[in-house]
């Protein structure tokens, strides 16, 4: 009796602990103690239709579009605190230390650009030096609006609207013969859980709680929506002084000098607006800025931050960090060229050198799901993994643009597959992107090199002009890398195949004209269109010059 | 906690007042904003009238040291004036009543939110 009691605590504690033990005894009442825990299990766990692994843009999308169609669903958030600390609520990395927080920093740091270009209009401002800025106000701001949106985000989750209907279009499930809504009576509320998720087994995934106990999660489908978290290079320092795009959006102290190691869109923008606000930044390229992107375009962005004040070391590779006395970071480099050593002291540095996706974390090899070897991201079809009914969605998706409307877009048309019937998937092709860099970035379509590389030099027509804002003309900005770039076929009917806009509000300007292209946008096309005027949008409805000509592309006079 | 504990206030002088009163103790702070009473004894706001009763089962939700405050703001006339102090003060920019908040938060529901039982606990709870 007591062995058998004694057994059926450890096996309480573990079956797997249980299976080690080799006594025909213990064997058999091991088998009997392991059921009884497997009963326990499924007495706490319930059967999802869906169990989605992280609550990010990806996640969160496709949980409710497949809520809204009827689905039993759980979404599982969690985020493991950064090495410096941080952490956050429910939404992912777009609302919480990317897109959202990194936006409202670059408009601050532009803000006080157009002040000082204000006074060229007219304000009376205080001189240049006089204007100051103050790093906890815009600090608690961004965190308080992120605040808001992880609570509206756990109300949404939780707050069934009636009468909504799911946005992805063509759900004709939804309308009857004479197109009149149908309302879904079974429409489901979304059971949250804040605790890491991991499989278990392929169909169930547990969940740790904060309190350390586990939940167990019984799947019909498994979604990964993990995304990724910023890398840490492997040198002496880096894990214990440095921080990430996951911290410098939340510092309480102001950064003061900062080194930002790695030239990709992260490392760019961070050293973007952290020098619009007034601290020393040097950017560290170990080989070349915005790599994967058009580099006439990155030369442009980086001579346009070099000209307002940013370092860059490129060719460099830091080796080691140390923290002086003084609480400021020493930071030693060595050049990729002559392997010479160089340091300097820097008050916080950044590494913004590469994201990896959190697979590992999720024991994804239980569920038997490949990952790619170095980045740990899933090669999909169709967002399906080689486990039929485990899917993955965004920014851990092998080869496929890392953004939140990609996220978010592919998680909608899963879920009207998975629940609805739906036979659409997700284009990749042509997304529009923007960096938001001091001067920003917008394009949609390939860059000059990938449209070299696949249709052949002599296949293509490059238009490009450089053009003039009209409101820099009053303070006397340079306007000298206001850049577009218009990539075609050179065959009729001259399909577009790329464009490229370096000027101010990038973004708005390029996302109209990534539905142009959808629609097939040509030259003649472009060309007809009239332009809006006085915009910088126009300039590519009069790009004329082709690289081909070797004519002047610099800006002719305004209205001619 | 206890309807008793529940401190109730008219209007916006008393609000700040009061407010300014209770932030001293530096314990979390939960306001109800509602219709104020009128000739009647009736709740001018029927939203109001209806996510009462909800509100005070979840009250059993609150953290131990939580203080509610329950503001009626005023006379539905004054309510409809868009200059209203309640519409315009930052910390608060009421749009509508009923309003729920956790103090200088981010936490607030707002109108139907206010009638829905896990809603309103989930804004009294803590975050785990």
């Amino acid at each position: 009796m007591t062995n058998m009691s004694i057994v059926r605590f450890a096996c309480g504690s573990s079956p797997r602990l249980c299976r080690s033990r080799t006594s025909f005894m213990v064997k058999s009442t091991c088998q009997y103690s392991a059921t009884a825990v497997e009963e326990k299990a499924n007495e706490q766990s319930s059967k999802y239709d869906l169990v989605v692994i992280g609550g990010g843009s990806g996640g969160l999308a496709c949980a409710k579009e497949a809520a809204h169609l009827g689905a039993k669903v759980a979404v599982l958030d969690y985020v493991t605190p950064s090495p410096r600390g941080s952490k956050w609520g429910l939404g992912g990395t777009c609302v919480n230390v990317g897109c959202i927080p990194k936006k409202l920093m670059h408009h601050a740091a532009l803000l006080g650009e157009a002040v000082h270009d204000a006074r060229a209009y007219g304000w009376v401002l205080p001189e240049k030096a006089k204007v100051m800025h103050n790093w906890e106000v815009l600090r608690n701001a961004v965190q308080d609006h992120i605040k808001s949106v992880n609570w509206v985000t756990r109300v949404e989750l939780r707050n069934n609207k009636e009468n909504v209907e799911p946005s992805v279009p063509n759900a004709s499930a939804f309308h009857d013969s004479e197109n009149h809504l149908i309302r879904r009576k079974n429409k489901r509320t979304i059971d949250y859980i804040n605790g890491r998720g991991y499989f278990h087994s392929s169909h169930v995934v547990n969940a740790v709680l904060n309190n350390g106990k586990e939940r167990s999660l019984n799947a019909e489908k498994v979604l990964i929506a993990v995304g990724g978290r910023p890398r840490y290079p492997d040198i002496p320092g880096a894990l214990e002084h440095c921080i990430t795009s996951d911290d410098i959006f939340s510092l309480a102290r102001p950064p003061g000098r900062t080194l930002i190691v790695g030239a990709g869109y992260i490392g760019l923008e961070c050293a973007g607006f952290l020098n619009g606000l007034g601290y020393d930044a040097t950017v560290m390229v170990r080989s070349v800025p915005l790599r994967g992107f058009d580099q006439q375009i990155a030369q442009l962005l980086c001579g346009e931050m070099e000209e307002r004040g940013v370092k860059f070391l490129h060719k460099c590779i830091p080796t080691r960090v140390e923290k002086l006395e003084n609480g400021q970071l020493k930071v030693t480099w060595s050049n990729v060229k002559d392997s010479s050593l160089q340091s300097d002291v820097f008050d916080t540095v950044l590494f913004a050198v590469g994201r990896r996706a959190l697979t590992k974390e999720l024991a994804v090899t239980t569920a038997g799901v490949h990952t790619e070897k170095e980045s740990g991201k899933i090669r999909t079809d169709n967002e399906q993994t080689n486990i039929p009914h485990i899917f993955a969605v965004g920014d851990v998706l092998h080869e496929k643009p890392e953004l939140t409307p990609v996220a978010i877009q592919a998680g909608k048309l899963l879920a009207h597959r998975l629940f609805n019937g739906g036979s659409e998937v997700m284009d990749y092709h042509n997304v529009a992107t923007t960096v938001f860099t001091p001067l920003e970035y917008g394009t949609v379509g390939f860059s000059e090199e990938r449209a070299v590389e696949l249709f052949g030099e002599d296949k293509l027509e490059v238009y490009h002009a450089f053009y003039k804002p009209t409101e820099f003309s009053v303070p006397q900005r340079n306007a000298s890398r206001c850049y577009i770039k218009v990539i075609c076929e050179r065959e009729k009917p001259h399909k577009v195949l790329g464009m490229h806009f370096v000027g101010p509000q990038a973004g708005e300007v390029i996302q109209g004209f990534a539905a142009a292209m959808k629609c097939g946008l040509t030259m003649d096309l472009l060309k007809t269109t009239v332009g809006i005027h006085p915009t910088t949008a126009e300039e590519f409805t009069r790009v004329f010059v082709t690289k081909r000509s070797g004519l002047d592309p610099t800006p002719q006079s305004c209205c001619s | 906690m206890d309807l008793k504990a529940v401190t109730h206030v008219d209007g916006y002088e008393e609000f700040v007042k009061t407010v300014a009163e209770l932030e001293k103790n530096n314990k979390p702070i939960f306001i109800l904003f509602s219709g104020s009473l009128d000739e009647s004894g009736e709740n001018w706001c029927s939203d109001c009238r209806e996510a009462e009763p909800v509100i005070q089962e979840a009250l059993a939700s609150l953290p131990e040291n939580a203080q509610f405050l329950h503001v009626g703001v005023g006379p539905r006339d004054e309510w409809r004036d868009q200059n209203n102090p309640f519409r315009k003060q930052s910390n608060l920019k009421l749009k509508c009543v009923p309003t729920l908040m956790r103090w200088k938060a981010p936490e607030r529901l707002e109108e139907a939110e206010c009638k829905k039982l896990d809603l309103v606990k989930m804004l009294f709870e803590e975050e785990d």
